[in-house]
């Protein structure tokens, strides 16, 4: 395949543990399975892009080298529709014996946390019926949603959002092997779209890089159609300070001329809401206000009209808490 | 080898904790008939319920018949194995044969389609004993629960689960200081096996454990404990925020958490403000459940982090922390839910009526008929104590009248022995031993067992035989 149609999150998934980033505990931990052969059944929790799959199949790649794919199976299951497709699969697997030499496989059960209390007793049972030849390793969001016997038969790996220096580390990492150069400024950017998530940024770093071979801020944030905070700032400090007309022109500027989607603008206020500086009842009335409007935009509401009331309100609430 | 396994006690003076669990089992087994109930034991998981029945076992010199979770548990295969291993002498010259039903609280839905028949079989015609495991004992359908005798584990403490870590430290030439020690056996929440878990986790393959990286635990439940000081606390909202999201509970746990520490906050006017944000914060979880659109979630979660955090103003927190007061009471209310619902199935089943129309029209009625010669009625229909209280709302009455018909049972069983017994004689007079047949009464068939909880969501059922 040609690197210029290769898609970069793959194209830079970790292969080895050791070129994880920003979970040196968690990789720590996993190399020392692999030193001594032994794996037990693990847990991964945390959100979407920290590098749960990643770790998981890095660990399968360590201990089985070449034959990694004959032992090694991603299941996941909030996709797999008919449930006894998950649940032959899974058994299916699990039962046949190891490949090329290994002494166990392993099974990556994605979004486990999406099986009911239910299934994921039976999936217990699995577990306990196939110790021998197979381990699995579980992801989820949230790991109160397992069952408490699968939990106790665990190893839990809390997997943390990657800090802004891991997520810079990487971006140069990236930027460096693709021959671009990206500023100051766009790497913050990246930093402030991405959340913690690594998919997120890399994608939002690749799409910058299709415009230019130079990259700048402005370019991540037109790709990814997403709002300077600055902007953000503004149309807030607008609407607080009472100028309804005022607002109302930024708003239609960032709508309309910059093609912000208004749920990506919605959560852009709320994420500065949560940080600015303000009264804290006035703090409380402007999330409902956002949340209403979210909702409502949910259920299929008119952007505009909503978008506009919202402002309204806004400036409102602001007269009620000054 | 999985350390868990390998540090399973062998005998009962190795298992730590729950002394008064193990003296109960003990006592049980060393005075062991034939009129003895079987046992259930329950509770958390690893607090050690299977380990004490096999070693229970072991001490007593009695041989394992496991049925568990992997097996498919449908009549015929609990009756394969142990119907057939209680009443057939042992190859092994072992002098009993201990027959040990884990995950007894999962039996419900179409793969274990008569299974709870079975293993209620398995209880009355039973010459071995018996002990089930479960962590739910109310999950147990009510017929079996009241055939046996509860034995209930309890969560270990941090200082009771220490020691062993050591000896397990010890065994693999690990050095270890004290405080990971007694991290792990903290983190652990009573739950021997996740500490063992842990342990192995952060120690195979290294000659010394310090109190540096060790997997997290389970679930951390006291970090919800930090949510609401920090929410009484002087605490920037992004923090606030930040901590509600590390707790790792979902929002409509939270609210329900936040809602039970309201005291702190005495005055009707603050208080009404704080509820009103927890109001509009449960309006989202509604709407988030409605549409399946989790992005709501957050709006939920500051209204009542945020919204409550920003009336109760730093004040402090002076009360104890408490535990949702509402948990309490629902789980009385799942129980009552699940005796008036395998009442329902039962009666209307052999009355041949939909259950609503049972309950709508003739429940009064009947409980007037009832009411006069409860006895006979209860063994119509097969009902066990609570349900019977259902008629008569006395509860002492329902359970002397259920104690009644035990007796009864009990004594038809010995009559028919006798009978058996007394009829072997004459046969071993002229032919050859006949193979000996298992205790089996002829008797009014029992009602389908509940499926308490299969009954709720179908999609629950989907996965079972897995």
């Amino acid at each position: 395949m040609e690197d210029t149609t290769m898609i970069w999150i793959e194209k830079y998934r970790p292969v080895t543990l050791a070129d994880i980033v920003g979970q040196d505990d968690i990789v720590e931990r996993l190399q020392s399975y692999v030193r001594t052969g032994n794996l037990p059944h693990l847990l991964f929790t945390g959100s979407a892009g920290v590098g749960k799959t990643t770790a998981a199949v890095a660990l399968a790649r360590e201990f089985f080298g070449e034959s990694w794919n004959l032992n090694f199976r991603e299941l996941n299951a909030s996709d797999e529709r008919g449930i006894d497709v998950v649940r032959n699969q899974i058994k299916q697997f699990a039962r046949t014996s190891p490949l090329g030499g290994a002494t166990f496989k392993i099974l990556f059960l994605d979004e486990a946390d999406a099986l009911t209390p239910d299934a994921q007793a039976a999936l217990r049972r699995t577990m306990e019926s196939y110790a021998t030849t197979c381990r699995f390793i579980l992801s989820c969001n949230y790991s109160s949603k397992i069952i408490d016997p699968i939990q106790s038969r665990c190893a839990i790996y809390r997997f943390r959002s990657l800090s802004a220096e891991a997520i810079t580390k990487e971006i140069l990492r990236i930027a460096e092997n693709e021959k671009i150069s990206i500023t100051g400024p766009a790497i913050q950017a990246i930093v402030y779209i991405a959340q913690g998530d690594m998919r997120k940024a890399i994608n939002a770093l690749q799409g910058a890089a299709i415009l230019a071979q130079e990259i700048d801020a402005g370019m991540v944030y037109a790709i990814t159609a997403t709002a300077r905070p600055d902007e953000i700032e503004d149309l807030l400090s607008t609407s607080l300070s009472g100028d309804f007309e005022g607002a109302e022109a930024i708003l239609h500027h960032l709508l309309q001329d910059r093609g912000i989607a208004p749920n990506e603008l919605i959560n852009q206020c709320y994420r500065t809401i949560v940080r600015r500086e303000m009264d804290p009842n006035l703090r409380v009335a402007l999330i409902d206000q956002l949340g209403t409007t979210d909702f409502r935009l949910s259920e299929g509401a008119s952007t505009d009209i909503q978008m506009e009331a919202m402002i309204a309100q806004f400036v409102l609430q602001a007269r009620k808490h000054g | 080898m999985d350390w868990a396994e390998k540090y399973r006690p062998a005998h009962l003076d190795e298992v730590v904790g729950n002394s008064t669990a193990l003296r109960q089992m003990l006592d049980w087994a060393r005075t062991w008939s034939r009129d003895k109930k079987p046992l259930i034991l329950y509770g958390k998981p690893g607090t050690g319920k299977t380990s004490s029945a096999h070693a229970l076992a072991a001490d007593m010199g009695w041989e394992v018949i496991e049925l568990n979770a992997s097996d498919q548990r449908t009549r015929a295969a609990i009756e394969r194995t142990a119907v057939s291993g209680s009443t057939t002498a042992s190859l092994t010259g072992a002098q009993r044969k201990l027959i040990v039903i884990d995950e007894a609280d999962n039996l419900h839905g179409t793969a274990d389609r008569g299974g709870a028949r079975a293993i209620l079989d398995l209880i009355r015609g039973s010459r071995q004993p018996v002990i089930l495991i479960a962590n739910d004992l109310y999950a147990i359908p009510g017929e079996i629960r009241s055939r046996c005798d509860g034995v209930q584990f309890k969560a270990l403490q941090a200082r009771s689960i220490a020691p062993r870590l050591r000896y397990i430290c010890a065994a693999e030439k690990i050095s270890c200081s004290e405080q990971a020690l007694h991290q792990i056996a903290e983190a652990a929440h009573g739950d021997m096996r996740a500490a063992v878990n842990m342990l192995y986790a952060s120690a195979s393959g290294r000659e010394r454990l310090s109190e540096e990286i060790l997997p997290s635990g389970k679930d951390d439940r006291s970090s919800i404990f930090d949510l609401i000081v920090a929410i009484y606390g002087n605490t920037a909202p992004e923090a606030l925020l930040k901590i509600a999201y590390d707790v790792d509970e979902t929002p409509d746990t939270l609210i329900q958490w936040i809602e039970a520490n309201l005291e702190g906050i005495p005055e009707i006017d603050d208080l009404s403000a704080a509820y009103s944000c927890l109001s509009r914060a449960d309006e989202y979880l509604g709407y988030t459940y409605r549409q399946q659109y989790h992005t709501l979630w957050r709006y939920a979660t500051s209204l009542m982090v945020l919204g409550v955090g920003s009336v109760a103003d730093r004040r402090g927190l002076h009360a104890r922390i408490t535990p949702p007061e509402r948990w309490k009471r629902m789980s009385s209310y799942q129980k009552q839910k699940a005796v008036r619902s395998s009442m329902l199935r039962k009666v209307s089943s052999s009355l041949h009526m939909p259950q609503r129309t049972f309950l709508e029209t003739y429940m009064s009625p009947l409980g007037i008929v009832i009411d006069r010669d409860p006895l006979t009625y209860a063994r119509e229909f097969s009902l066990d104590a609570d349900e019977l209280d259902l008629f008569l709302h006395d509860r002492a009455r329902a359970a002397s009248v259920t104690r009644a018909l035990a007796a009864e049972e009990k004594a038809e069983v010995t009559k028919k022995e006798r009978e058996t017994k007394s009829r072997r004689k004459q046969e071993e007079g002229g032919k050859m031993r006949q193979k000996e047949l298992p205790a089996k009464r002829e008797e009014a068939p029992l009602p389908e067992p509940p499926a308490e909880k299969s009954s709720q969501k179908s999609q629950k059922t989907l996965f079972e035989g897995f």
